[in-house]
């Protein structure tokens, strides 16, 4: 499979939906196969709150986040379709974000303006358009890149031919903003924040971005199967993260976040999670998600899991009854997952094969 | 599906219609359609292999129980529904009759005929039918809620359904002079178009 990594520099004004606008931006991006001449293989896999652009194979010890989906002859078969994943704006894995610097020179630190998923699509149409590339196969992702190709369905039907959206839903719940909240209020709070300007005090709030991602982590977990896989179990004394751990699931969370505090930013971090809080895509359509779906001429898949308990199944039916009453093309398949939320990155025979006749039906 | 018996669906099925198959299998009666009648359709299927057959057909889908996935359905709005073969397996095929009749002008219901001869042969003998069309042994069938082709027209005439064709078909899927003239004995398969009166 021929692999590609590129930070791609799009050098025209990006206006956001909050007003605030990027002069010129760059989009860390990976490809995977090849583009076709007719240029009528390309597919987008849009990431999740937390992930890259990294989405398949083997680098520097990391695997891709859709590792099992995309290459040869595997879900999304590198032999027919090019794949590309972009880092979204606002991330911290090399596209611009709280990390950069403004045109002044100066890092932007808290002052990235505030994106929405729109913003997002809109970033991505102008890399399409620098790439060649008219019309989608097909926009992918789960989570919040499932809420992202939602966006694209809807913002450039023309651009468009099938859009795939797992475990996510058509705007985030009540229940999804306060945990988010309860996340970033952690952040805000540890000493070393410096209300978002840490790095010039050589600081990093990892203490606050840890706990944000422990409690984040219990959200994309079930709790079944947390139960299976550490139950009530002990943590053995000679591999305890910290000196007050009892139970595994409290190491596992331990070690998971720390992790998560060593590679993030905190900036993006609040960033991200206000984007997933902005999202509604029947915003500015009356609330009436059928009206928003109106443009929508790709043909739809919606997966839903039922141990997901942060896009829970109704999510997922909803925007597939909609979709049926507007008169589109969609279908909604619902799995168990065995993963909760994150059961969309795991393998499994019957998730894969819907996503690939999906792709490969005429 | 047998392709004697989509012919007979078809038939009532007329071009560029919005047709809801409740139990969609496959996709193949959909397909079929498509093909044929230009229609835009729909299919309900719970096994995931089935609708995943669908998804490779470019058959829309919805994965899910009949039973539950019309309560959802309130506000859809279709011209013909199919329910082949699948009453028997609901809850309360009474209710899910009437349901789907709020969100489709027509209905088509076929269903196998448990006082056909041979499952009363089967019940003379002291066993449970297994026969051409109910060929699944008891402990394993989905059908929980068999009737006869009187009960079925019955229950129609008891709900203020209008039936507006109806055919009985021997295990050949084919109308014949026994299945005309004494049905309930003779017809393995009832077919009905219906609507509200």
């Amino acid at each position: 499979m021929i692999v590609e990594t590129k930070k791609i520099l799009i050098d025209s004004k990006l206006e956001c939906a909050s007003g605030e606008a990027l002069e010129g931006f760059e989009l860390m991006t990976d490809f995977y196969g090849q583009l076709n001449d007719k240029k009528d293989n390309a597919v987008l896999v849009c990431h999740a709150f937390s992930g890259s652009h990294h989405a398949a194979g083997k680098r520097d010890n990391n695997i891709g986040w859709w590792d099992e989906f995309i290459g040869p002859d595997k879900t999304i078969d590198t032999n027919r379709f090019f794949v590309v994943s972009v880092n979204n704006l606002g991330s911290c894995f090399g596209s611009s974000g709280p990390l950069s610097k403004d045109k002044n020179g100066e890092r932007f630190n808290n002052n990235f303006p505030q994106l929405e998923v729109i913003d997002w699509v809109e970033s991505q149409k102008m890399l399409a358009d620098k790439l060649g590339i008219k019309k989608w196969h097909l926009v992918v992702g789960g989570s919040l890149g499932g809420m992202q190709s939602l966006q694209w369905a809807v913002s450039y039907p023309k651009m468009v031919k099938k859009v795939g959206i797992l475990a996510a839903a058509a705007k985030t719940s009540s229940q999804n903003i306060a945990l988010n909240e309860v996340e970033r209020e952690v952040i805000r709070k540890d000493s070393d924040f410096h209300d978002g300007k840490y790095l010039e005090f050589n600081k990093s709030p990892a203490k606050g971005l840890k706990a944000a991602r422990m409690l984040g982590h219990i959200t994309y977990l079930s709790a079944k199967n947390m139960d299976q896989r550490f139950g009530r179990k002990l943590q053995n004394t000679d591999s305890k993260i910290a000196e007050d751990v009892d139970f595994e699931i409290e190491n596992y969370l331990q070690y998971k976040g720390g992790k998560f505090a060593e590679s993030f930013d905190a900036n993006s971090y609040i960033l991200l999670t206000k984007v997933m809080d902005k999202f509604d895509i029947a915003h500015g359509y009356d609330d009436s998600l059928e009206s928003a779906l109106e443009n929508i001429t790709a043909e739809v898949l919606v997966v839903s899991f039922t141990s997901d308990w942060m896009f829970p199944t109704r999510n997922g039916k909803e925007i597939c009854l909609a979709s049926i009453k507007a008169n589109k093309k969609c279908s909604y398949i619902e799995l168990e997952g065995e993963h909760g939320h994150d059961s969309f990155l795991y393998p499994n025979e019957d998730y894969q094969n819907a996503i690939k006749n999906f792709i490969e039906s005429k | 599906m047998k392709s004697n018996f989509k012919r007979i669906i078809e038939k009532w099925i007329p071009q560029n219609i919005k047709v809801l198959d409740l139990g969609c299998g496959d996709g193949d009666l959909l397909e079929h359609l498509k093909d044929s009648k230009n229609v835009n359709g729909f299919g309900i299927e719970i096994d995931i292999s089935k609708a995943n057959e669908c998804l490779r057909r470019n058959i829309p889908v919805m994965q899910c129980d009949i039973d539950e996935g019309i309560k959802d359905f309130d506000d859809l709005d279709f011209d013909i529904a199919i329910m082949a073969n699948s009453i028997q397996c609901l809850k309360n095929p009474n209710l899910a009759l009437q349901n789907i009749l709020n969100i489709s002008n027509k209905c088509i219901v076929t269903l196998p005929n448990f006082a056909h001869w041979s499952c009363r042969l089967d019940l003379f003998l002291g066993k449970m039918p297994v026969t051409k069309n109910l060929p699944v042994p008891w402990y394993e069938t989905k059908n929980i809620h068999l009737c006869t082709i009187k009960d079925f027209e019955e229950l129609c005439n008891n709900l203020d359904l209008h039936v507006i064709e109806k055919l009985y078909l021997n295990n050949n899927f084919k109308e014949s002079t026994l299945t005309k003239l004494l049905p309930n004995l003779f017809a393995a398969e009832g077919v009905y178009l219906i609507e509200r009166k």
